[in-house]
């Protein structure tokens, strides 16, 4: 008897170890609860202090010591005495920090979520799989390995990354992975051209192919080129340089257009937020205070946090940079160092296009390409998910790229099939550009470095102390026909096919033009002299008028002047709608809460500042109006394109009688003034609502209701900020994007100054107080001092510690 | 008296163990304790549920209190218990029934001879 009660409680204990030592999901997933809770190595390890380490590591693999001075927000400065050491010390620092991100990251990127969060991920990740995502990475790996300096960095980053994460133990494991209970993987230079095919999915996904084509079904030519013109012609093109094209320009032969003759009804892989884009300009000396050049980036993308940047500055003989680098890539991606600063924004270009394709038969074995039948690749993709079966997905591959729609996927029959071409599927070596900027001194190192450059096409601005500008739109564009890349593309014809590349020396650049300043807002690239066709999904048409009137303005500019600039909100696209919308209004049918209303909006200066209620309204008008003009796209069983709000707006103004302004669901027929009082109606009712249920004004930044996300979704890590601006202001914050980066360079003579600012923190930790402590500095639109020194005890007044890295064994 | 010394030795013992080792030499330790302390079943329980809980919040109130409660604060939200009550009832039933399983073993051995 006392043996079984013995037996049954040594059972029970054994049992209630195992149970809370692993992992559950009853649901919602629940972490191993008492590793987790355990003070002496779980989640409270993760807890920490103000002020930065002080240590000595000793490190296989590094050739000698490095110094590392941590500043006041825990931006490190790395001094190393050779390259390969300092590549080296990136990884391993930028690990310590942000290591649960750069995996997690480079995960998503690859398409295995689900291993860490479970089935419901499954979708995406096929997702991820059926786009080429690692497909893309492992073609740019190979061309990295070809290139001893590419190869060079991704090969010591990686193995900086990896002395980290060798040294973890569960006590020192970032926090995330305690809560999901996994651990790290070893790092590889894969990973890091994963990270880059990451960020170009962000910025090339945003096609509207399959709704283009069927808008040219549906509405014919006519109304397509109204409502979606390739061209808004509004602002100046980022590069205006007329007739000053003096080369050939590679031609093709003229094919007729060949579109499928179905709709396409495929459920789309989410699409980026068009409200992700950015600014860069550069303004030349002649319009600065101290005559130095200055240059600015701020990229708006989705706000998260850890945040997708860190800062850091890296030092060795030959080599002296600083500003936002990528967690999980080698280098700086939007900086400065001693002669030149470089930055960012999105060239916006149609670089995707879909073939359709035809099988032979349900073996889809071989596919037709002119007449002839081609051999399929077939590729099984694993997806592991976590305490699940794994999942078995069969990926085909044509010469255009992976069939990323069929009908096990997303797809609306057996007979549609669309194979998915990337311009980041090419081979590519982006990180020799980054690494080369980094490095450069003039304006001939920025154009060699770009050279290099394949995807995404970005719009680089440069600017250099010795008082040079320019703006170069690099990247790898396909030689279009016109309206070609617009619409779904026969993949039974190679003539359809992506034929020859514009060569580098003929994409859009030019150096220290007359206007003094040079700009890019993902506006409409180029003047109509340019040679080659240009399309893409969108342009901006708002951010860039407002950013290029102010710099034509403004004389004897100052940073400050600058970090003004980057923080304006001034809503361009209220102001030149709203007076006519309130004068379309008729005013003596109006409710008391739309006479208040009216009020507020009649005298509004056009700032979405914090405080503005005015902003909310106007917001809730857009809101109310845009899907009741829209109803034929938004309401059709056909997938449809949206109009550009600049569009929108243009054809309230110009054609109040077109047909799209009637509202299907009523029996009355509308014109643009009959939605735009509705819609004014409706607007107002929706703040009302607001006000009732949050029992608060709607001031902007209340209505807005900003939020930066913690990237596992997890509420408590995450922040409601109270911030102006928004999507197509130049302060383009909005609920969800906004500047992810802020950068302010002055190349002076004497020394480069620069400032810089991003909404998050150094630490990836949530326990670290420099998890967030960015955030408010930022939405106060304040910078902080990038503290450029060349050498570890020129740092020492402005350190908060020192660490060194030392070679093992000596 | 003798509750006393058991549930402190409880707490040194498990606090030498997990300083160096993972969280469930801590039953290993209250299992020897409840063997070692020749009480009756349902105190030696007790002595292990007290000895793992009070250690366990004593460092975790230490950890808190020195860190201005920044990650307590945040994990607690992802909870729908306190964090510092589940701890210790996660950790507390633990060492409880490791410390039981230590007297019923003993007992067994006692009847034998």
């Amino acid at each position: 008897m006392q043996y079984s009660k013995a037996l049954a409680s040594l059972v029970l204990t054994v049992a209630l170890v195992y149970a809370l030592n692993r992992s559950w999901d009853f649901g919602k997933p629940i972490p191993p609860l008492a590793k987790f809770l355990d003070p002496f190595h779980g989640f409270w390890k993760n807890a920490e202090t103000k002020g930065g380490p002080s240590e000595n590591n000793m490190l296989a693999g590094l050739k000698e010591e490095i110094s590392i001075v941590y500043d006041s927000t825990l931006v490190p400065h790395l001094y190393a005495k050779n390259e390969e050491d300092l590549f080296f010390a990136q990884g391993y620092i930028t690990a310590r920090y942000r290591l649960w991100q750069m995996e997690f990251q480079t995960h998503a990127a690859a398409g295995r979520i689900a291993e860490i969060i479970g089935a419901n991920a499954i979708d995406f990740d096929r997702g991820q799989r059926r786009l080429g995502m690692v497909y893309a990475a492992q073609n740019s790996l190979v061309e990295m390995e070809k290139d001893s300096t590419a190869k060079m960095i991704a090969h010591r980053y990686s193995d900086g990354v990896n002395a980290y994460i060798n040294s973890l133990s569960y006590e020192k494991l970032p926090l995330e992975y305690k809560l999901l209970n996994y651990w790290p993987e070893q790092w590889t230079p894969l990973k890091s051209g994963l990270l880059l095919k990451y960020m170009a999915k962000t910025l090339n996904i945003g096609d509207k192919d399959f709704e283009m084509t069927n808008a040219l079904k549906l509405f014919g030519k006519e109304t397509l080129e109204i409502l979606y013109p390739d061209d808004e012609h509004v602002g100046d093109p980022i590069i205006d340089n007329p007739n000053g094209w003096k080369f050939k320009p590679i031609t093709l032969d003229n094919v007729p257009p060949a579109l499928p003759k179905d709709f396409a009804q495929i459920k789309q892989i989410e699409k980026s937020s068009s409200d992700v884009g950015s600014n860069n300009w550069a303004v030349s000396g002649s319009k600065t205070s101290t005559g130095s050049p200055i240059l600015c980036n701020d990229p708006h993308l989705e706000l998260n946090l850890p945040s997708i940047w860190y800062i850091i500055h890296l030092n060795a003989p030959g080599f002296n940079a600083m500003g936002a680098s990528l967690p999980g890539a080698p280098a700086v991606i939007s900086g400065f160092n001693d002669s030149i600063a470089w930055g960012e924004t999105n060239a916006q270009r149609d670089l995707v296009d879909w073939f359709k394709i035809e099988f032979k038969d349900k073996s889809r074995n071989e596919y037709l390409s002119d007449g002839q039948w081609k051999a399929t690749r077939k590729v099984i993709e694993k997806i592991s998910a976590k305490d699940k079966a794994d999942f078995y997905d069969t990926v085909i591959y044509t010469h255009h790229g992976p069939i990323t729609y069929d009908e096990s996927y997303h797809g609306d029959s057996e007979k549609n099939h669309y194979a998915f071409r990337w311009i980041a599927h090419d081979p590519s070596k982006e990180l020799l550009t980054f690494y080369l900027l980094s490095k450069g001194k003039n304006h001939k190192d920025y154009m060699n470095a770009l050279d290099h450059y394949t995807s995404p096409a970005q719009n680089f601005v440069f600017a250099c102390v010795n008082g040079d500008i320019a703006m170069r739109i690099q990247g790898k564009y396909p030689v279009r026909r016109k309206n070609e890349g617009r619409f779904v593309l026969d993949g039974t014809k190679t003539s359809t096919e992506w034929q020859a590349f514009i060569p580098n020396d003929q994409n859009i650049t030019y150096k220290n033009p007359g206007r003094g300043f040079v700009s890019s807002a993902n506006q409409y690239p180029v003047d109509d002299s340019y040679p080659y066709y240009v399309t893409s999904t969108n342009f901006e048409a708002y951010r860039n008028r407002r950013i290029n009137q102010l710099l034509s303005d403004w004389k004897s500019i100052t940073p400050y002047d600058m970090m003004k600039l980057q923080a304006d909100n001034f809503n361009l696209k209220a102001s030149e709608s709203l007076p006519g919308w309130l004068k379309m209004l008729d005013s003596a049918k109006l409710t008391n809460e739309e006479k208040m209303a009216f009020q507020k909006l009649k005298t509004w200066d056009f700032n979405n500042s914090i405080s503005s209620e005015a902003a909310s309204y106007y917001e809730a008008w857009l809101r109310s109006i845009y899907p009741m003009i829209w109803d034929e796209v938004f309401d059709s069983k056909i997938l449809l394109p949206a109009p550009t709000s600049y569009v929108t707006i243009k054809l309230i103004k110009e054609k109040p009688e077109l047909s799209f302004f009637d509202i299907l669901s009523t029996p009355e027929k509308e014109t643009a003034v009959d939605v735009v009082r509705k819609s004014f109606s409706e607007g107002v009712k929706e703040i009302e609502k607001w006000k009732q249920e949050k029992k608060k004004d709607p001031s902007w930044a209340q209505f807005k209701d900003s939020y930066i996300q913690h990237l596992a979704r997890l509420e408590p890590f995450s922040y409601h900020v109270l911030h102006g601006g928004n999507g197509s202001i130049v302060d383009a914050h909005s609920k969800r994007n906004g500047p992810s980066w802020r950068m302010v360079v002055s190349l002076e003579k004497n020394g480069v100054k620069a400032w810089g600012v991003y909404p998050g923190g150094q630490s990836g930790n949530p326990g670290s107080p420099y998890y967030n402590n960015m955030i408010d500095v930022w939405t106060a639109d304040r910078y902080l001092n990038m503290h450029f020194n060349a050498s570890a005890e020129q740092m020492k007044p402005f350190a908060l510690s020192s660490s060194t890295l030392k070679p093992q064994g000596k | 008296m003798k509750f006393i010394i058991q549930t402190l030795v409880t707490i040194a013992g498990c606090f030498i163990a997990q300083y160096f080792l993972p969280w469930w030499t801590m039953a290993i330790v209250a299992f020897a304790v409840g063997y070692y302390f020749n009480n009756t079943g349902f105190i030696s329980f007790i002595v292990g549920f007290l000895g793992v809980g009070i250690l366990w919040l004593g460092m975790a109130y230490y950890i808190d209190s020195t860190t201005q409660s920044i990650i307590t604060e945040k994990v607690n939200r992802l909870f729908p218990v306190n964090i510092f009550v589940l701890m210790v009832i996660v950790g507390g039933l633990v060492g409880g029934f490791a410390a039981l399983t230590g007297t019923l073993v003993k007992g067994k051995k006692l009847a034998r001879y």
